[in-house]
């Protein structure tokens, strides 16, 4: 626990998906560990030893829309336990809840998003994605195994510059790709068919929820009339509903905002005075709200849905917890 | 003349070497040197206006040559070309006012000023035919030089006509190219205090406790900003860092040196904060006839957000900026793409740069434009030194500074019949 905790604080684990299933794997371990202590029962004692680790990795970074349901999917399987399992059996019990929901929800999900996304990709596509998202990623690799002649265009932003890894991985694997930064999107949807964005959640009135920048994204695509497809598990919709980005945020490390790496001749923001420093602040939100109108489709597990379906499965999944 | 024309060359070295940083100072020099072309033109005669005009064009064409994306520079060769037409224009018709008094009635040409006997009518014919006019049909046809006509005209006067002519022409001579430097010295003047008039006009826009939003770094903005603070309007100011220059950041350094709150945010949290924000001011590259803007790299993305918050999208530009030509195609045409290594360390990614395809073409491309394109329907006001305009209207602002027959500098070449 601690391990994946110091990981999100490090920023070395990063993404919804990769986040979800390290602390889901790391809970499984906290279980298998577990041993009842007398006089308490099972689930009320394990339930709030839960609650303490989440406490921990709260401090270590908030906690994303995905690993908020998948804390609520654990917490209520607990809560589900028949009194008369011995503890043994409990543990193996959840564990196994829990990695079916790690292959259901995250592992055969992709799955399933990776062969609908394919079909709307033809050959001569110019495809845009933003930051670094794994969902897109896996479907841009699948696209050209299948034999898919397409372009990519990678597009980042200071400070995070996820986009770089991201190109890294596709050119290896022998995809052609263009690499710009946010503020030439213009410059580029020109050229583009299709823009592919992640998501960190979606909630219910259609609004994603994603990487800082993505609002900027699908705005520009929609100005230049392109659509842009949304591909995200349905386990992270979530039934708030958001219309800006302001109310509900992360705020990541000011100072990353004045760092810029690799490039020593624009530190301007070095050396500043008390005076100057009292009156400058740095502000680095780490997501935004896209609104609903700006996407044409969200690609998910349940089928190719618009945004507007997003409660009808919200609604409908919220029943399937109980059924498992 | 030499010495003119190594003053030439040394500014076309800096403009193709692009050393010269932003508008206003590009503007300035090209002013002053064609000013020096100016007073270092030998003046014929008779048409002298049609003399220095050739001049200047020929300079004019070989700076725009040398870096065609800084509109500043064919803005003011432009400019210089009007004012040089309109001095020849004003002292014609004072020229001619003059001649009424005088009443010499010899009759050389038959023109059709029969009715007017107490006129010259060769002066007048000569006065007529050395003013510039519009292209008629028949010039543009006959691709027929001005100045080959009139000498044969003059020469036809009679001696008495001749001498006061010619001593008419020789004080018209010296006051067209002294009134033409003048002019040239009020263009300089204004661009150089374009920046103060800008600013004189915050005090109206920028209101107390309001949310000011900007990207990237210009001077004008700067100035503007100062300008109302010094009337102690206090507000809290937004700047995107604008990469991959992160000129936002020398922004927001003059700023808060100055004592104005600031706020420094990232590009791509620009659409997330625009909903608190009241206003966005930015600075401009250029202005085009339509009123589009060519404007540092990603305006356009803030002025969409800005559009779909309806919040206000101000461009401060000065009247250097404003270019006669109408933009086609303008992300490509007028824009110029910067060094890669801004984006990509090059060592970093080195391996990549290996992977080629079966043809050896490479993998992967980088692009970083330096300029967008906004256009005029995403601009809610523009602030000139001539105060604040509507982009509808900036194509009746270039018939004040720039005549039609500049809109297209290049010398018609010599067309065989």
């Amino acid at each position: 626990m601690n391990r994946v905790g110091l990981q999100y604080l490090a920023g070395d684990l990063s993404g919804g998906n990769a986040r979800c299933i390290a602390m889901l794997q790391a809970f499984q371990e906290a279980i298998r560990d577990y041993s009842t202590p007398p006089e308490k029962t099972l689930t009320r004692d394990l339930t709030s030893k839960i609650g303490g680790f989440v406490s921990f990795l709260i401090e270590c970074r908030p906690l994303s829309m995905s690993m908020g349901n998948a804390i609520r999917f654990l917490k209520s399987r607990i809560a589900r336990l028949p009194l008369t399992l011995s503890e043994s059996e409990a543990k193996t019990t959840l564990c196994s809840d829990i990695d079916r929901f790690i292959n259901e929800k995250i592992v055969l999900a992709d799955k399933v998003i990776l062969r609908h996304a394919a079909t709307k990709i033809r050959d001569g596509d110019v495809l845009l994605t933003y930051g670094s998202s794994c969902v897109v990623e896996m479907i841009l690799l699948y696209a050209h195994e299948l034999g898919k002649q397409f372009r990519v265009v990678v597009v980042d932003s200071h400070p995070m510059l996820e986009g770089q890894k991201l190109l890294r991985r596709l050119v290896v694997k022998g995809l052609s790709c263009t690499y710009t930064q946010l503020n030439a999107i213009s410059y580029v949807m020109h050229k583009v068919t299709r823009v592919f964005l992640g998501a960190s959640s979606i909630f219910s009135n259609g609004t994603v929820y994603s990487t800082v920048g993505t609002a900027s994204v699908a705005m520009v695509a929609h100005a230049f009339r392109v659509p842009v497809l949304v591909c995200c598990e349905a386990y992270k919709f979530h039934e708030r509903v958001q219309l800006d980005s302001i109310c509900f945020n992360e705020l990541g490390d000011p100072d990353a905002i004045s760092k810029v790496p690799g490039r020593v001749d624009v530190n301007y923001l070095d050396n500043l005075t008390d005076k100057q420093k009292e009156n400058l602040e740095l502000l680095n939100l780490k997501y935004d709200a896209t609104p609903s109108d700006y996407i044409s489709v969200i690609v998910t597990d349940y089928g190719m849905i618009p945004p507007t379906s997003v409660p009808v499965i919200v609604r409908g999944y919220r029943k399937e917890y109980l059924l498992i | 003349m030499p010495d003119t024309q190594a003053l030439v060359n040394d500014f076309l070295n800096k403009l193709k070497k692009r050393k010269i940083e932003g508008s206003q100072a590009t503007a300035k020099q090209t002013a002053e040197l064609l000013r020096s072309v100016i007073s270092q033109t030998r003046m014929p005669y008779t048409n002298q206006a049609s003399a220095l005009i050739h001049s200047v064009k020929a300079v004019g064409e070989r700076l725009i040559a040398a870096n065609p994306v800084e509109l500043a520079v064919g803005n003011v060769v432009r400019r210089v070309l009007h004012i040089i037409r309109e001095e020849d224009l004003s002292l014609t018709t004072a020229a001619m006012a003059g001649l009424n008094l005088s009443a010499e009635s010899d009759d050389e040409d038959d023109t059709d000023r029969d009715n007017h006997p107490a006129l010259s009518a060769a002066a007048i014919a000569a006065a007529s035919r050395s003013t510039l006019r519009p292209p008629s049909l028949q010039t543009l046809l006959e691709d027929v030089p001005d100045s080959a006509a009139v000498p044969h005209t003059s020469s036809s006067g009679g001696d008495s006509e001749g001498k006061s002519k010619s001593a008419d022409k020789s004080s018209r001579s010296r006051k067209l190219k002294h009134d033409v430097i003048e002019a040239v010295n009020e263009l300089i003047q204004d661009i150089s205090t374009c920046r103060e008039l800008i600013a004189e006009q915050a005090v109206e826009h920028i209101h107390q406790n309001e949310v000011i939003l900007t990207l990237g770094s210009s001077r004008t903005v700067l100035e503007f900003l100062c300008a109302a603070k010094e009337k102690k309007r206090s507000f809290r100011v937004f700047v995107a860092e604008g990469a991959p220059r992160y000129q936002g950041h020398l922004l927001a350094k003059e700023l808060v040196t100055r004592g104005l709150q600031t706020t420094l945010i990232t590009d791509s949290a620009v659409f997330a904060m625009i909903s608190r924000v009241n206003m966005v001011i930015v600075g401009a590259h250029a202005v085009m006839a339509n009123g589009g803007v060519i404007a540092p790299v990603g305006l356009n993305m803030v002025a969409l957000a800005a559009q779909k918050h309806a919040v206000p999208f101000v461009v401060l530009a000065g009247s250097h900026k404003l270019c006669p030509l109408y933009p086609h195609h303008p992300e490509v045409l007028l824009n110029e793409l910067r060094s890669p290594s801004e984006l990509l360390d090059f060592g970093e990614f080195s391996d990549c740069l290996d992977f080629g395809s079966g043809i050896g073409a490479p993998l992967l491309h980088v692009v970083n434009p330096t300029f967008d394109y906004v256009p005029p329907k995403l601009v809610s006001l523009f602030i000139t030194d001539t105060g604040g305009h509507n982009p509808s209207y900036m194509y009746r602002l270039i018939a004040d500074y720039y005549s039609a027959d500049d809109l297209v500098l290049e010398r018609r070449t010599a067309s065989g019949n």
